[in-house]
């Protein structure tokens, strides 16, 4: 199998299941945390992913179908999807599909999930728009929570893609008041979190 | 030369107390310094303080003193923010280029790398910093500030991980859970578990936002700077995750790690190299000074 990424908690290679193109998603152990805690924080993760990835479709968010879960070697199996992360557009690219991710997560919250990664790498662009890596996904109807996740993709937006901050952030808050009643709400607890950081002066 | 305010045992850094040890022991160490270097202020060729962020009266010290210098012996003067100075003392000392910077102290627990100008934030802490974390649960344990070094004694004792709540969010961390949590731990296993367990969960947070901030920034450097940098395992749990990642991990040395004058006077001449100073009536401190507010002027990346 051939390794195509390997990323912050999982490692990620090209596969074959049953003569589909696939992708095999393993989180090996990291030797540096301790046993007890990485066998737990892997497993949940997991688990989750694998059970959200199958829930966010039924909201009408598109992500890659699971094949088969594997909760001892803590590894999924899934569809492989032949395109590229919003991450690695240029940037009118990405500002044209801010809406739409915003649309992605106004569902996901409005249907009390909160993603816990939402950043420009975990959305894919091929022949159309998927929501991935949802192993830090829970479901929650706390506002707050919902509110991190938006706080994450300002930051991301802040910090990789300075040059389009300010665009990209109202297309995304206007995609997201299209399928969230709340938006308002979230919007509102969001810029208080970024009052909280620390020396924080909100622009 | 350093003097450094030790508040009493359990108990937080006083503000005022704080700020009148500064006043007895600023003009000292000055002193001791030039002594140790061999000069006269007449050779110092720029004078920079700590402009912030921190404790509005402990600031206020440096500042007078620094303007008093300046005004008398007619030397620019540079307000600096304290952090930058970690950062850019870090990159002097380890030679690092262009580094995924993890800066962990008592006022900061952030993940930055510099991008157009200026340094950006590819994580920081929620709530509470990683310096607080550890200060307040050692206090709660009636140790005296700072507690880092007295929680990884204890935590040496220990090998049984206890299970404490571990909160990354995306790039983010959030230790207050955590810290209430370990709080109330300490009841049912005791001292040493409980620092153990604190610390492997704490750090492992860190170490997963890392990881998280190196795949996404693609940076081949990682350099940990701040008072919390002095902890062994924290820095050897940050080489392992390096090493996933095919990248170069630099300490700064114990030594310079925690908050030093030195740190300061390398921004500072930095800072004159490219830019005027400030005028006399412009050397304000600000308590709060957000890091990535600061637009860098000078090269940030050490070609030289």
């Amino acid at each position: 199998m051939q390794l195509i990424k390997r990323g912050a908690e999982a490692d990620i290679y090209r596969a074959q299941w049953f003569g589909r193109d696939a992708i095999l998603k393993t989180r090996n152990p990291k030797s540096y945390r301790n046993i007890e805690l990485d066998t737990r924080l892997r497993r949940q993760r997991t688990i989750r992913e694998a059970n959200m990835l199958h829930l966010v479709k039924s909201l009408g968010i598109h992500s890659p179908l699971v094949y088969f879960v594997n909760t001892k070697q803590h590894t999924i199996v899934m569809q492989y999807i032949e395109g590229k992360s919003i991450h690695s557009l240029n940037n009118s690219e990405i500002l044209s599909h801010c809406d739409l991710m915003g649309q992605y997560t106004g569902l996901l919250h409005s249907a009390g999930i909160m993603h816990g990664d939402l950043t420009t790498s975990n959305f894919l662009y091929g022949d159309r728009l998927y929501l991935i890596d949802m192993g830090l996904s829970s479901r929650t109807t706390k506002p707050e929570d919902w509110a991190v996740d938006m706080r994450l993709i300002k930051e991301i937006f802040n910090s990789a893609h300075a040059d389009i901050v300010h665009e990209a952030w109202d297309k995304l808050t206007s995609g997201y008041a299209k399928t969230m009643p709340q938006w308002r709400r979230v919007l509102k607890i969001t810029s208080d979190i970024e009052q909280r950081g620390r020396y924080a002066r909100v622009v | 030369m350093r003097s450094i305010y030790r508040p009493p045992q359990g108990e937080g850094i006083h503000p005022r107390e704080a700020s009148r040890h500064h006043v007895e022991k600023g003009p000292g160490v000055l002193a001791e310094c030039l002594k140790e270097a061999g000069i006269s202020m007449n050779d110092v060729d720029v004078i920079s303080y700590a402009g912030g962020p921190g404790l509005g009266p402990c600031l206020r010290v440096g500042a007078v003193m620094a303007r008093a210098l300046s005004i008398h012996y007619k030397t620019p003067i540079y307000p600096v923010h304290h952090a930058i100075g970690h950062i850019d003392l870090g990159r002097i000392l380890t030679g690092a280029t262009d580094p995924l910077v993890l800066l962990v102290s008592g006022g900061h627990t952030m993940i930055l790398a510099f991008l157009s100008g200026q340094w950006r934030v590819f994580g920081e802490t929620l709530d509470i910093t990683l310096g607080q974390l550890l200060d307040q649960f050692g206090r709660s344990l009636g140790l005296a500030s700072p507690c880092g070094q007295k929680i990884e004694r204890m935590a040496q004792q220990d090998e049984v991980y206890a299970a404490l709540p571990y909160t990354v969010r995306g790039n983010d961390v959030s230790f207050s859970g955590l810290l209430s949590a370990a709080k109330s731990l300490t009841k049912s296993v005791g001292n040493d578990r409980t620092c153990y367990s604190l610390q492997e969960t704490a750090f492992a947070m860190i170490a997963e936002a890392v990881e998280r901030a190196l795949s996404l920034t693609g940076k081949t450097e990682l350099m940990i700077v701040g008072g919390v940098a002095a902890n062994q395992r924290l820095s050897s749990m940050l080489h392992e995750a390096c090493s996933r990642h095919d990248c170069t991990f630099y300490a700064v040395p114990p030594k310079y790690a925690g908050d030093c004058g030195i740190q300061i006077a390398a921004t500072g001449m930095l800072e004159s190299t490219v830019k005027s100073p400030a005028r006399i009536q412009d050397t304000f401190i600000q308590q709060s000074w957000r890091l990535d507010s600061v637009v860098i002027h000078y090269s940030a990346s050490m070609a030289s």
